[in-house]
């Protein structure tokens, strides 16, 4: 029963999913300060070969490679931020832009470290090694009627579940604390909110220390989940389609980037079955929803909206109220 | 409340998740049948994995048509009967990751053709080798692609065979002993070119006067070829794509460099030519296609593929056409569409006589076969004597 519910197909596809959230949501928490960064990509790319470089050179278990990934990519982020914050907007951008493309230029070039724009193969993959483990604890996953790689899949799939609800817990919760509520504040004014005692320096670099730790951590898990990175993963092209994922679901709210980057990430393989064509479908999709949604896809209103509905229908089955069917 | 909230969205998303689990399981599962109960022709899905959307449609379109032209020619034949199922990889490997999971557990196909990239191989192949899928990739010319599994096949001639094969001609001919090297080295296909061609100057004792680099989409190189002039080579080794490569020549030969360059693999398409012009004479480079050959076979492969699609075939589609012929030979040899039966198959085979010439895999999928060289004289690639 089990067995024949687990394709490895889907479970590759959710696992990417869950990537790309975790890709979405860095950009939103820079994003939830007002401040534009196009640097994750290349702090995913810090991370993945933090990571990848670390488990493969010494050995490091894989939980701690990605947790070193992840930190160096945030010491980075401060390191950059510091400096770089006095900017707004467009010229953030396109600093930030300039600070990914360095990155991705010394991965090919510090080819000792990295061999270059070969890439890094042979990086140990986290299902793989789960299963390794408790093989070790005697644990076979035929006892619950699996399949080896089956089982690898389901496995990636369930950690990086828990691992991305984890994520969205913790940022919801900053919403609505302290921090939450400054770097809300730091969006709507900056003058405003530093008059109100907002030490903006530092909730500006908070913000894009956490964008910059969430990518790198993102980037980890990919080199561990693909098994291969090479620089070209963590170009310019990376760091645009991982804002339009915010773009598309949008920037308001948590939910928009994670639907954002949901949707667009299972949009191709749903439309696999027009091959050539699909990435027109995809163009296309986000073209009419940027006419008709500038604000992206998911708002406030929308989720007020779905709020107050679901209070209505709540009431109406409540109080036995059979009109409405 | 919020945690309701959480809670119910995680629960919707999965059943999502499961929900479209349960629909390829249940195909996966209709598929699956192997042989012609009769013991005629043996049938088998083939999964091609092929870089389809994007920049680089161009190889996978070259890639699919000389597919569909075999598959349409081997099905008259009625030894085995093929279907294709094609997935585009968009030149991604996370995207090439996912189509080569479709196929293998969704499509349960017999076996892969495909990715078009190394970089997507370097991927796709570790994931089909630990499922037992056999792969073959036809454009993957890396170094260590074959060496990833058992199951991981290729018949497109690496760089460490045709770069030095070329590299030997053109140093028996003009008698060469001081060589400059420029290489574009943020792009996989040419550094590894350029790894490949500085270790054969290295094993055939040259000198290396220089190393240069270059950058994709660059379109001034005086400051790399003003320093090569200066120091008065016998050969460069250019591992460059075309376009940049058709550049580069153009402004040597203006310059006033004219001593002959060998290129890698990138740099071998007619589009040269094309670009260059009269600069182009003088390129040497090493292929496993050569469509002017006097074979009967190459003649009519390239006369039904101007048919079917209206231009030449260029090495791309020659390579699939190739791999098709080989995966529907190891096919009728192993009676069945098993994929271990099938990848023992094809590692037996031995001088498979295709397009491209004497083909045999050695014991790790890799090609054994000699490459042509070529040189490009009055604007046309001739054979390199």
């Amino acid at each position: 029963m089990l067995a024949e519910l687990i394709n490895p197909y889907h479970f590759q596809v959710a696992s990417f999913i869950l990537i790309n959230i975790i890709l979405g949501i860095s950009v939103y928490i820079t994003l939830s300060t007002g401040q534009l960064s196009l640097a994750n990509a290349g702090f995913m790319g810090i991370g993945a070969y933090t990571s990848a470089l670390l488990t493969i050179h010494f050995d490091l278990p894989i939980v701690l490679g990605i947790i070193a990934g992840a930190l160096v990519a945030a010491l980075l982020g401060i390191l950059i931020g510091i400096p770089t914050l006095r900017l707004q907007g467009v010229y953030l951008a396109i600093v930030t832009l300039g600070f990914g493309e360095v990155i991705r230029v010394v991965f090919i070039n510090w080819e000792s470290l990295t061999k270059g724009s070969v890439g890094i193969s042979g990086i140990p993959h986290i299902g793989r090694e789960i299963l390794r483990v408790l093989k070790g604890f005697g644990f076979d996953p035929k006892v619950i009627g699996l399949q080896n790689n089956q089982f690898i899949f389901l496995s990636i799939f369930l950690l990086l579940f828990i691992i991305t609800i984890g994520v969205i817990w913790f940022f919801r919760r900053q919403h609505r604390s302290r921090v939450g509520r400054a770097f809300a504040a730091i969006k709507l004014d900056e003058k405003a909110a530093e008059s109100m005692g907002i030490n903006i320096t530092y909730y500006k670099v908070l913000a894009f220390a956490q964008g910059a730790l969430l990518s790198g951590f993102a980037g980890a898990l990919y080199a561990h989940v693909l098994a291969y990175i090479s620089p070209a993963d963590f170009a310019y092209h990376r760091a645009v389609e991982i804002l339009i994922f915010v773009v598309f679901g949008g920037s308001e709210v948590i939910w928009g980037p994670i639907f954002g980057a949901f949707f667009l990430t299972l949009m191709p393989e749903v439309l696999r079955f027009i091959s050539e064509y699909r990435y027109m479908i995809y163009g296309l999709i986000i073209i009419i929803l940027m006419a008709v949604r500038p604000q992206g896809l998911i708002d406030v209103n929308l989720l007020n909206w779905v709020k107050t509905k679901g209070k209505k229908r709540g009431q109406k089955h409540g109080t036995g109220n059979t009109k409405s069917m | 409340m919020k945690m309701k909230k959480l809670f119910q969205f995680s629960v919707l998303s999965s059943m999502l998740i499961l929900s479209a689990c349960s629909g390829g399981g249940e195909q996966a599962a209709g598929e699956k049948e192997g042989k012609d109960g009769s013991g005629g022709a043996v049938k088998a899905d083939i999964g091609v994995v092929s870089y389809i959307s994007g920049p680089g449609a161009a190889y996978g379109e070259a890639i699919t048509s000389g597919l569909k032209l075999a598959q349409k020619e081997i099905n008259a034949k009625g030894e085995v009967d093929i279907n294709l199922v094609i997935e585009d990889s968009a030149g991604k490997q996370d995207q090439a990751l996912t189509a080569a999971q479709k196929l293998i557990n969704s499509e349960n196909v017999t076996a892969i053709i495909g990715p078009t990239l190394s970089t997507e191989m370097n991927v796709v192949g570790p994931e089909a080798d630990l499922s037992g899928v056999p792969i073959m990739g036809t454009s993957t010319t890396a170094d260590g692609i074959p060496q990833i599994g058992d199951y991981v096949f290729r018949n497109s001639i690496p760089e460490a065979l045709a770069i030095p094969a070329s590299m030997k001609k053109a140093i028996e001919k003009y008698d060469a002993k001081k060589v400059a090297i420029l290489y574009g080295n943020d792009d996989v296909f040419t550094k590894s070119g350029f790894d490949t061609m500085k270790e054969a100057a290295e094993d055939m004792g040259l000198e290396v006067l220089t190393i240069e680099q270059f950058q994709k989409g660059q379109s001034d190189y005086n400051a790399q070829l003003t320093k090569i002039k200066g120091l008065n080579p016998d050969l460069i080794l250019c591992s460059a794509l075309y376009n940049e490569g058709a550049v580069i020549m153009d402004q040597a030969r203006k310059m006033g460099i004219d001593v002959p360059f060998v290129g890698g693999n990138g740099f071998n398409s007619p589009e040269v030519i094309e670009i260059a012009g009269d600069a182009a004479d003088g390129l040497i480079v090493a292929t496993p296609w050569y469509g002017e050959k006097e074979d009967p076979k190459v003649k009519e492969f390239v006369s039904n593929f101007e048919k079917e699609y209206g231009k030449k075939p260029d090495q791309f589609a020659a390579q699939a056409y190739d791999a098709l012929y080989i995966m529907a030979e190891a096919l009728k040899n192993a009676g069945e569409a098993d994929r271990d039966a099938l990848r023992d198959a094809l590692a037996e085979v031995k001088d498979f006589k295709g397009i491209l010439g004497n083909f045999s895999f050695d014991e790790e999928g890799d090609v054994v076969m000699d490459p042509t060289v070529l040189v490009i004289e009055d604007g046309a690639f001739k054979i390199f004597e």
